[in-house]
């Protein structure tokens, strides 16, 4: 009972501190009622993971073999698109947030950031979702003696402390002050995107068709990404305890791309030589 | 609707590329096979010898009627769900000299020593 419930936990944990952060970034933005853009991100998600663990259960074969690779590298090199496009279009607009045009791109922003946080929401259940499936599918097999139910006890309640640990993610994240939230919101999607983008590389060079892999450095003895701190930094920001040479390049040429993207005033001001104060909404998502 | 284009465009071409790189994989010196079977929370062989420098394919088949597996190395980002009464192909890169263990994730006792040399 004791492992189903430290599995259950720790496959769920990411997927549930990342809910609770956007969750609490809409209650933030005065966007609550839009919540369900949210939980539909995340309900499409755990219809997909069924539907892979189903479709891993059921084929054989080559199509089982490569099949669930091919599709975690799609969702994930798409999710860095998206989130990148998402960063320039926000970035570009940024500087309209000026008098009349104001409330127009209020509107474009909040249907764009719906869309958006649907996408994290799905990408963060997604990432372990199918393997969660076909864990507790496995369970729900083994249901005819008492051990059988204890270990679907013991998911079950791994499911339900991840929920709450989101949840106190999303109480923490609404009462932080508002400002400074808003500040750092564009940045940690840039470096989401960033911890994505070298996830990606990583699985590349994992199956071989990117060369290397080895190691570069080793910091779990400082911070070990399995677990606590460092598992909830390796789903929001995409920390390695032990990252490959690749990876690394991937994250600096990704962040050093992007932030030209998402912050186009970067260059501009560096141009004009002012020091013009970016205003908070600029870096609303 | 724009979106929704451009979002499927998106998926779209990422699948496009990726299913284009398999025939790339595919078309490399067929790899070694190693099989492994899982039974009992164990693995049979527990300890395999690979060639270094070498990818190989691992043959996981899972004889377990009920549990399925999770076999894992996170250094070498490896995780696959080997289904109860399945058999999996797992790609492995090219490793250097070394003793690298794979462990179960659905029940972390039961591992597997890959010897490269």
């Amino acid at each position: 009972m004791g492992a189903t419930f430290v599995i259950v936990l720790r496959e769920g944990f990411e997927a549930a501190l990342l809910l609770g952060i956007v969750y609490a970034y809409l209650a933030q933005i005065g966007h609550a009622d839009s919540r369900r853009y949210v939980t539909l991100g995340a309900t499409l998600a755990v219809a997909a993971s069924v539907l892979m663990g189903l479709a891993v259960s059921l084929l054989s074969g080559p199509l089982a073999d490569v099949g669930p690779d091919v599709i975690a590298l799609v969702v994930i090199f798409a999710a860095v698109a998206l989130l990148t496009w998402h960063g320039w279009w926000m970035g570009r607009h940024a500087r309209e947030l000026h008098g009349d045009l104001q409330r127009r791109v209020d509107a474009a922003h909040a249907s764009h950031q719906l869309w958006m946080v649907g996408l994290i929401a799905f990408t963060g259940v997604f990432r372990e979702g199918a393997e969660t499936v076909l864990f507790l599918w496995g369970l729900t097999t083994q249901l005819q003696d008492l051990t059988g139910w204890a270990a679907l006890g013991g998911a079950a309640a791994g499911l339900v402390a991840a929920a709450i640990l989101g949840w106190l993610v999303f109480q923490g994240g609404r009462r932080l002050s508002v400002q400074r939230f808003f500040g750092v919101t564009s940045v940690l999607i840039m470096f989401l995107a960033a911890g994505l983008f070298s996830a990606g590389v990583g699985r590349l060079q994992g199956i071989g068709l990117l060369p290397g892999g080895d190691p570069l450095w080793d910091t779990s003895w400082l911070l070990d990404d399995h677990g606590g701190a460092g598992s909830f930094l390796a789903g929001l920001i995409g920390y390695r305890a032990r990252p490959s040479a690749l990876e690394v390049v991937a994250y600096i040429v990704y962040v050093a791309g992007a932030s030209l993207v998402f912050f186009p005033r970067l260059l501009r001001r560096g141009r004009r030589g002012d020091g013009v104060v970016e205003r908070p909404q600029t870096s609303r998502v | 609707m724009r979106r929704l284009a451009m979002t499927s465009f998106l998926f779209g071409s990422c699948l496009a590329l990726l299913l284009a790189l398999v025939p790339i994989a595919e078309a490399q010196d067929k790899p070694v096979e190693v099989p492994l079977t899982v039974a009992n929370q164990k693995f049979d062989p527990a300890e395999v010898k690979v060639k270094a420098g070498q990818p190989f394919v691992l043959v996981v088949t899972n004889n377990d009627p009920k549990k399925a597996v999770e076999v894992e190395n996170k250094d070498l980002r490896i995780e696959k769900v080997v289904p109860a009464g399945k058999t999996v192909s797992i790609r492995v890169r090219a490793l250097k000299p070394g003793t690298y263990v794979f462990v179960d994730d659905f029940n972390k006792s039961a591992q597997v020593k890959i010897v490269a040399e």
